[in-house]
């Protein structure tokens, strides 16, 4: 099969097309237009991706195979997981979220759940004190902020 | 001698006690990171750079550990292909072949000593030829203009997947893709490009985040889909009987290993891997007949060795006086020095004397500090392997979190990185290689520079792009670097593969 390299190579001429006429749209710069203004890199490039991603379609090369099913379900989760971690960073506190993302990766890559759960809120642990004490960097306390030492 | 003055000073950077601390720490890491499972050298420097960052030290500092990191991973890599049959890269091949014989008859101990011996002479034998190379061509490519170094990115790019790179076009193709990225946020001319209103565009896209995304986190996506989380069972390597007549034994193979290795790594396009085949294929000839190679030949160790360690460090001459890297990490190297506010390239020796110095002398004293390291606590190194990636993926995914995040403190970038993880992901999986996009957001920048300032000097006028001998030169070489691959490539590529499936008892 040689689908990827051919839907991918469509997608890259769309991008190279659509990157290319954004290239023309820019603004000319104050100050009047120069022999290599803001688009000529621009559309250099779009050519040349057009060009390569033309190559790609005509001679493709054989597929990878995708995970779809359980693997696929796998890596979704873990995506979602890291999404989740950096937007809770904030809100829960480095440690807490530390320990729940790391934790949630390391039972999906295969750990059992408890001495998972216990390596992520240990090395969120110890970053952290690293960080704050060895370092001076301060990292988000959030919900545990009620134990900060001043 | 004018270099060895400098040589001089550069010692006296990278001796200072706080340099040379971090060096020894760097080193450590670097084997660490070369010994873990999943922790290719490229991606361990990429981690550790933002944290070089918010550690505040000074760009010589910064510089000298990541080059002992890079060094020591090097030396991490072959643990594994010695005692596990498994190289973790792919220059670590041709070290399987009679590493893991000898470890399979009990002489694991001497396998890994030998190839730390032979690691530290390719690297010495390398760092000579860089420290006598790289004022001649920083010299030399004081006479590039802007054309010829548009020329030269060029071809940076088109060698890069090496003559036994697969596709050549996936490269331009990466390669379009990172110099597109590069242009994100507002040029020269303070036009504001393709940042959608978007504030946190307006400076463009940090190259940091983006290498460690597409190392870090498409590592991670990688490990889980092949289910790769147990770890390995623990191994006992036996207690170390080395005579200085082994070592005698490799001195030849280790020296004409790491020449060729240094040659093979300053060249474009050729690259470790092949370093490392060369320097196994000559030993296999020069020893001939009375060779046992494939049976656990300590030659056959030293030899690929040390042409592994001898290119990466030949790898760094272009990096250091063009400014043009050659190798993933020595990109990774590059992206740090872009970030401390110093132009790489042939002015870096006149300007930056001090850290270009202080950094060839830390390499140096890093091989020796590694040879060190490496014959003692090789014990400690051999345990690691059995970490399983279950654990350490998750962590050094949360490390990477951390060092992002501690660039700018916000989350926007961490979901940045984890987009660059996810296309990363895609883009291996097409078998699309990382390294040009990283290089092409490296360079984009310059590159860009460049042509307007030949376009300026020539008033608009584009042949002079070729214009002079040198610049028409560069071009060819460019042209070859993405033709050569589909003519000699898959000749060099099945012999590489023939000497590999041929390493057991018979040889041939």
């Amino acid at each position: 099969m040689t689908f990827n390299d051919r839907i991918f190579g469509v997608l890259m001429i769309v991008l190279a097309v659509a990157y290319g006429w954004g290239a023309t749209q820019l603004p000319e710069p104050f100050g009047g237009s120069e022999a290599v203004g803001p688009e000529t890199f621009p559309l250099l490039l779009s050519v040349v991706l057009a060009l390569s991603s033309l190559y790609l379609i005509v001679r493709p090369d054989p597929d990878n195979a995708w995970p779809w099913s359980r693997t696929g379900i796998e890596l979704i989760i873990a995506v979602v997981v890291l999404v989740l971690y950096a937007m809770l960073l904030q809100p829960l506190g480095f440690i807490l979220s530390t320990a729940l993302a790391v934790g949630t990766l390391c039972w999906r890559m295969g750990s059992r759940p408890p001495r998972a759960y216990l390596v992520g809120a240990i090395s969120g642990l110890v970053v952290y004190l690293v960080f704050n004490f060895a370092l001076d960097l301060a990292l988000p306390l959030g919900l545990l902020s009620f134990l900060e030492v001043s | 001698m004018e270099t060895l003055g400098y040589l001089i000073d550069g010692f006296g950077v990278a001796l200072a006690p706080h340099n040379l601390m971090f060096a020894l720490m760097g080193a450590f890491l670097g084997t660490l990171i070369g010994a873990l499972p999943g922790l290719g050298p490229a991606n361990g420097v990429a981690i550790l750079i933002p944290l070089a960052f918010t550690l505040g030290l000074a760009p010589e500092t910064a510089l000298i550990m990541l080059t002992a990191v890079y060094a020591g991973a090097m030396y991490g890599g072959r643990i594994s292909s010695i005692l596990l049959n498994i190289p973790g890269d792919e220059p670590a091949m041709m070290t399987c072949l009679d590493g893991y014989p000898m470890a399979q008859q009990g002489k694991a101990a001497e396998a890994l000593a030998i190839s730390a011996v032979a690691s530290f002479i390719g690297s010495l034998v390398a760092t000579i030829g860089l420290i006598l190379l790289a004022p001649i061509l920083a010299d030399f490519a004081l006479t590039f203009g802007p054309a010829e170094y548009f020329a030269l990115f060029l071809l940076a790019f088109a060698t890069l997947g090496g003559i036994t790179g697969k596709n050549p076009m996936k490269t331009v193709v990466a390669a379009a893709i990172g110099l597109m990225i590069a242009t994100v946020g507002i040029d020269n001319t303070g036009v504001q490009r393709f940042t959608f209103g978007t504030l946190e565009l307006y400076e463009g896209v940090d190259f940091i985040i983006a290498i460690v995304g597409l190392f870090a986190i498409s590592e991670l996506l990688f490990f889980i889909e092949e289910r790769a989380g147990g770890g390995k069972e623990k191994m006992v390597v036996n207690k170390l009987k080395l005579s200085w007549a082994d070592i005698r034994a490799i001195l030849p193979s280790s020296l004409r290993g790491g020449v060729l290795g240094f040659i093979a790594g300053v060249l474009p396009g050729a690259g470790a891997s092949l370093g490392s085949f060369i320097g196994y294929t000559l030993e296999k000839k020069v020893v001939g007949k009375k060779g046992y190679f494939g049976e656990g030949d300590p030659r056959g160790v030293a030899g690929p060795e040390a042409g592994n360690n001898g290119a990466s460090s030949g790898a760094l001459v272009p990096m250091l006086t063009l400014g043009v890297p050659g190798s993933g990490t020595t990109a990774v190297l590059l992206a740090l020095l872009i970030s401390l506010n110093i132009t790489p390239g042939p002015l870096m020796f006149t300007q930056n004397a001090d850290i270009v110095w202080g950094v060839i002398a830390a390499l140096l004293i890093g091989n020796f500090l590694l040879l060190v390291l490496n014959i003692p606590l090789v014990g400690i190194f051999v345990r690691l392997l059995s970490v399983p990636p279950m654990y350490l993926l998750p962590v050094v995914t949360m490390i990477a979190f951390v060092g992002i995040y501690s660039i700018s403190n916000t989350t926007f970038d961490l979901y940045f990185m984890v987009a660059f993880g996810v296309g990363g992901y895609v883009l291996r999986k097409l078998e699309i290689p990382l390294v040009p996009v990283i290089l092409g957001l490296l360079l984009g920048p310059e590159m860009e520079k460049n042509l307007r300032h030949a376009m300026d000097i020539s008033d608009g006028d584009w042949t002079i792009l070729w214009d002079s001998g040198l610049a028409i030169g560069l071009w060819v070489f460019a042209g070859l670097g993405l033709i050569l691959p589909y003519i000699v490539g898959p000749l060099l590529r099945r012999r590489m593969k023939v000497t590999a499936g041929t390493g057991n008892p018979e040889g041939d």
